[in-house]
């Protein structure tokens, strides 16, 4: 399919074979048109169908003709817009970035935007609609430009989700602590940085409107180009287009489109991801969608339908004014997720074996100094961790607690501090040494419980146990996260070990399973207990609030075992995480070895969800800095990395609880703060291995 | 990153080295001291013991730290202070107690600093955070709300928090007060022709440009009220089983037919208050009856609407004043 830059641009679109294609979009079109009409006489009005009917006839009563005019239209126009910039903003992306896991919110455009609303709400400047999408826009654009930049354009695709993902979950962490530090609601509403397509008025829409078409008419006036850069950039510079010029216009453009649905509706998850993905088999099939100027309004068409369907399947299945609390994007996110895990099992992975860390081999003594001084740093953070809180105690207090002869007081002071430090810096180690373990088994550096999905489905285990029995004791909220971990485990590892856990689809699915129990959690919630804004925080973004002694235990435990077996089979760790070939050849069983080591790693990641809600990042960093300070020995790895853990998630909590006091920020949200900037680092320096 | 290390660990050792092992409190000496002492059960079915009626009293909530001031008590620590001051004038504190964090979760540290006699929690409380408190000092848990029997609930609770501060007269004064109060203004409204008069109590806020719209059912402490003064409760939407509070939209609103409708915000949250900003220009909004009819009333603010009779006798007050106008 060569596209020649000669062909003139005036030729009229029916000159391309467009068989079947037609059709096709004439059933889509029908498709969106019945969820519209569903749509419209869905509310919490008692509007149906046949009120609707007398609207738009103009026979009704004034009341219901307004229900119809500024909320359902409204609504529904919304939802069509929103859907269709957003699918067209993925096609955009996906195109000139050849990645099929492009869209608005892997490149974290809407997190930015997200982000950059968020800051202007706090600072307290209510501004008009269009003021405030642009200030969407430069944060949304820049958030996709760090993203870019990080993982290059066109180059492999799990980089590019991690590098957005991780952005996103720092921004989001951000966004969230900014609300929590400028309470605008004393009303105990949780903000589940998720949008709603709900409307007053028509205002929004008709505001939005001209940026939208704006950035649709740019796409298509470079349309061509676009086609071309599918080509690969060599041949696109061959046809005098100019790659970087074109790339970087529609990366502006699609921004462009994702923040007019931001500004309208708050972040919704997933349409620009699906979207395109809905597309592309259809594009196989007739000839009219391989072009840009072809497959772009069909990817609108799907993301309205996405977005439409959404809505409207919520609506049906639970009551209208129950409807009313589930923002869109919950739902939307939902699906996306279950659509992303489907999709990364029928894709064919092509990635080669995951880069390993060329490392140089660092001497013993290397190591030595390396686990003196983290010692000597942990022993400083838990004792900075024991005297720094709202209440400043002195060493002196520590020692009197520790003989039991503390003040009355002090005495309560630590009795409630201990167990969070202790929480924190168990959780901190065990998430480490989990990231470790699913590291060395998968042989893939980026894979962690956290972006596997294991941690969220602990925490949707947790979450449900806590849901419906009330008063549960510890070692029940840690067996229930064991249960939602495994479940999710299951999941993930055996969808992604068709054949031997090739590198994305286990990233992939577990990607998805884990946007998908997060939006579970939040469902959840929302439909059981809306106002209690702490269970999400809590579930959703880790705190060790409120933890006792008797809640570390099951975590002590687990860790302790999990540290035993892991250095006493360190040197299988080894060879595991080498390649598929060498165990072999020394007569090693992998597959059970595997198995018993991920067991282990769900484990443990279940008994620190379980202790100290979800936190993430800590087993993705933990191991990587262990790696690059001592080198690829796990019998260096594993102290140095639990380390490391426990350091970074005491820091963490310990921030999250002096920086408001007498409130306190999670120590999840602490981490990701903490860890998102580390992480993107670790990928800039992999790029240049 | 191990130059990092290094520093890090050389400037922890000196920051201990210069953290002079001082202690911020003696060591613990025994010596107590019995009077007359209370023995209460609490909402849990927890037995409470207190030497005698609580003087230093920490309030984890506003509904209980409303009664607190009410039965003359000045708590001495209160969650997000700021807050109180904004949502809740009605009865307003009248010393300056600690901040002791936000009102999910209250901080042990500050609590146990306070030293109190008796920590008053609601059940909105995690079980863990209030078995926590119970170490630092005698709680008393009282149920945040039951939508089954909101005042039963708010009275109970007063006369809780009164036995345990030796305020049982003052609770029982509060209370003929309240009744009376609900008297006066069930008169008042039915002289002016609006017993059974319908009538719905709404509160909601704007996110991002869309309006969220909590109605007070009759499970709601508002709502019993209402039904005390002879208002007739128009919400048809259910509320939940605590505060029987529940959610709808604008359209939600075409549901309640001809009503008089208030609700109350606050200058302090603009956020709180669309139905004078958000939704005036919204069409559904003003095609709706009540609206057209101009029956519409704002309460002042600071009537804290999950408070005591302090908050109430003031929202009777503002709905005859408003609805008798």
């Amino acid at each position: 399919m060569a596209v020649t830059a000669t062909t003139p641009a005036t030729r009229p679109p029916t000159a391309t074979s467009r068989t079947g294609a037609a059709p096709v979009t004439a059933a889509l079109l029908l498709l969106v048109v019945a969820l519209a009409v569903v749509d419209i006489t869905q509310g919490t009005a008692a509007v149906g169908a046949p009120e609707v009917w007398k609207a738009l006839t103009g026979r009704a009563d004034p009341a219901d003709a307004s229900v119809v005019v500024a909320s359902r239209l409204p609504r529904m126009a919304a939802g069509l817009l929103v859907g269709a910039v957003l699918g067209m903003a993925g096609a955009a992306l996906q195109a000139v970035s050849r990645n099929v896991l492009a869209s608005p919110d892997t490149l974290s455009v809407n997190a930015g935007s997200y982000f950059a609303l968020g800051l202007a709400s706090v600072t307290g400047v209510s501004l008009p609609l269009l003021a405030s999408s642009g200030l969407a826009f430069v944060g949304g654009l820049a958030a996709a430009a760090v993203v870019l930049g990080l993982s290059g354009l066109g180059t492999g695709t799990v980089r590019l989700v991690l590098a957005g993902s991780a952005l996103t979950l720092g921004l989001t962490a951000v966004t969230e602590g900014l609300l929590l530090l400028f309470p605008q609601q004393t009303d105990g509403i949780y903000h589940w940085n998720q949008g709603s397509i709900a409307q007053n008025g028509f205002d929004g829409v008709l505001q939005m409107l001209p940026v939208a078409v704006v950035g649709l008419v740019g796409l298509l006036l470079l349309a061509r180009r676009i086609d071309a850069l599918a080509l690969g950039d060599d041949a696109a510079r061959g046809l005098g287009v100019p790659v970087r010029a074109t790339r970087l216009t529609a990366v502006v453009l699609a921004a462009l489109l994702s923040t007019a649905a931001v500004t309208l509706a708050g972040p919704i998850g997933f349409v620009g991801l699906c979207a395109p993905a809905l597309v592309r088999p259809l594009a196989r099939r007739f000839r009219g969608f391989t072009r840009t100027r072809g497959s772009l309004p069909l990817a609108g068409l799907t993301g309205a339908a996405l977005v439409l369907g959404s809505d409207v399947v919520l609506r049906v299945l639970v009551p209208s004014d129950v409807a009313v609390a589930v923002p869109t994007g919950v739902v939307t996110s939902l699906v996306g997720a279950l659509f992303l895990v489907v999709m990364a099992t029928r894709t064919r992975d092509t990635a080669a074996a995951a880069e390993t860390d060329r490392l140089r081999i660092r001497s013993r003594g290397v190591f030595l100094t390396t686990t003196a001084v983290l010692v000597v740093v942990l022993v400083g953070v838990v004792i900075a961790a024991l005297l720094l809180g709202d209440a400043k105690l002195l060493l002196g207090d520590v020692l009197n607690w520790a003989q039991g002869r503390a003040g009355r007081t002090t005495a309560f002071v630590l009795d409630t501090r201990v167990p969070r430090v202790l929480a924190a810096l168990l959780a901190g180690a065990a998430l480490a040494l989990a990231g470790t373990l699913v590291q060395a088994v998968t042989r893939n550096p980026l894979a962690e419980p956290g972006i596997l999905g294991v941690s969220g489905g602990a925490a949707l285990g947790a979450v449900l146990l806590v849901t419906t029995v009330p008063m549960v004791g510890s070692w029940g909220v840690a067996g229930a996260a064991f249960a939602g971990a495994a479940a999710s485990s299951v999941l993930v590892f055996g969808l992604a070990a068709k054949d031997g856990f090739r590198q994305n689809r286990l990233v992939l699915v577990g990607f998805g399973v884990a946007t998908g129990a997060s939006a579970l959690i939040s469902l959840l919630i929302i439909l059981t207990d809306p106002f209690n804004a702490i269970k999400a925080l809590t579930w959703l973004s880790g705190s060790t609030y409120g933890r006792t002694l008797p809640d570390v235990v099951p975590l002590a435990a687990v860790l302790a075992v999990g540290v035993v077996v892991a250095a006493a089979r360190r040197t299988e760790l080894d060879l595991v995480s080498l390649d598929e070939d060498t165990p072999r050849l020394l007569g090693l069983n992998l597959g059970r070895g595997r198995l018993g080591f991920l067991a282990l790693a769900v484990l443990l990641s279940a008994t620190a969800v379980a202790a100290a809600g979800t936190i993430g990042f800590v087993g993705l960093v933990a191991p990587h800095a262990a790696r690059a300070l001592v080198g690829r020995q796990h019998a260096r790895v594993v102290p140095v990395a639990v380390l490391i853990g426990a350091v970074l998630v005491c820091v963490a909590d310990l921030v999250g609880r002096t920086v408001i006091a007498p409130a306190q920020l999670g120590a999840g949200l602490m981490t990701a703060v903490i860890g998102t900037p580390y992480f993107l680092y670790l990928l800039v320096r992999s790029r240049r291995g | 990153m191990r130059r990092l290390l290094l520093t890090t660990a050389v400037a922890t050792t000196a920051a201990l080295t210069l953290t002079a092992c001082g202690t911020t409190e003696p060591a613990a000496d025994d010596a107590k001291k019995t009077t007359e002492r209370i023995t209460l059960i609490d909402a849990t079915g927890t037995k409470v013991e207190l030497d005698g009626p609580a003087k230093k009293v920490v309030g984890t909530e506003w509904n209980v730290v409303e009664h607190l001031i009410e039965l003359g008590v000045d708590p001495v620590g209160v969650s997000d202070v700021k807050g109180y001051k904004t949502w809740d004038t009605a009865v307003p504190l009248k010393n300056e107690p600690k901040d002791i964090g936000t009102r999910g979760e209250p901080s042990m540290e500050t609590v146990a600093a306070l030293k109190p006699d008796l920590i008053l929690a609601t059940s909105d409380l995690p079980p863990a955070a209030v078995k926590q408190l119970r170490k630092i000092a005698p709680v008393l848990e009282v149920k945040a709300a039951d939508a089954a029997d909101p005042i039963g609930r708010m009275t109970e609770n007063l006369d809780l928090i009164a036995k345990a501060t030796g305020t049982t007269d003052k609770a029982t004064e509060l209370k003929k007060q309240f009744e009376a109060k609900l008297d006066e203004g069930r008169k008042a409204l039915a002289d002016a022709k609006l017993a059974g008069a319908k009538y719905a109590f709404a509160d909601g806020y704007v996110v991002s440009n869309q309006v969220s719209i909590r109605p007070y059912t009759s499970g709601s402490l508002i709502g019993a009220v209402n039904e005390k003064l002879g208002l007739k409760n128009a919400w048809t939407v259910k509320g939940d089983p605590a505060y029987g509070l529940g959610a709808t939209d604008v359209e939600g609103l075409t549901k309640i037919g001809d009503v008089q409708f208030a609700y109350i915000g606050n200058d302090g949250d603009a956020s709180s208050n669309p139905f004078a900003g958000v939704l005036a220009k919204d069409k559904v909004w003003t095609s709706l009856p009540f609206v057209k009819k101009g029956n519409v009333h704002r309460l002042p603010d600071g009537v804290w609407m999950f408070g005591g009779p302090g908050s109430m006798n003031k929202y009777v007050d503002s709905v005859v004043a408003a609805l008798t106008k």
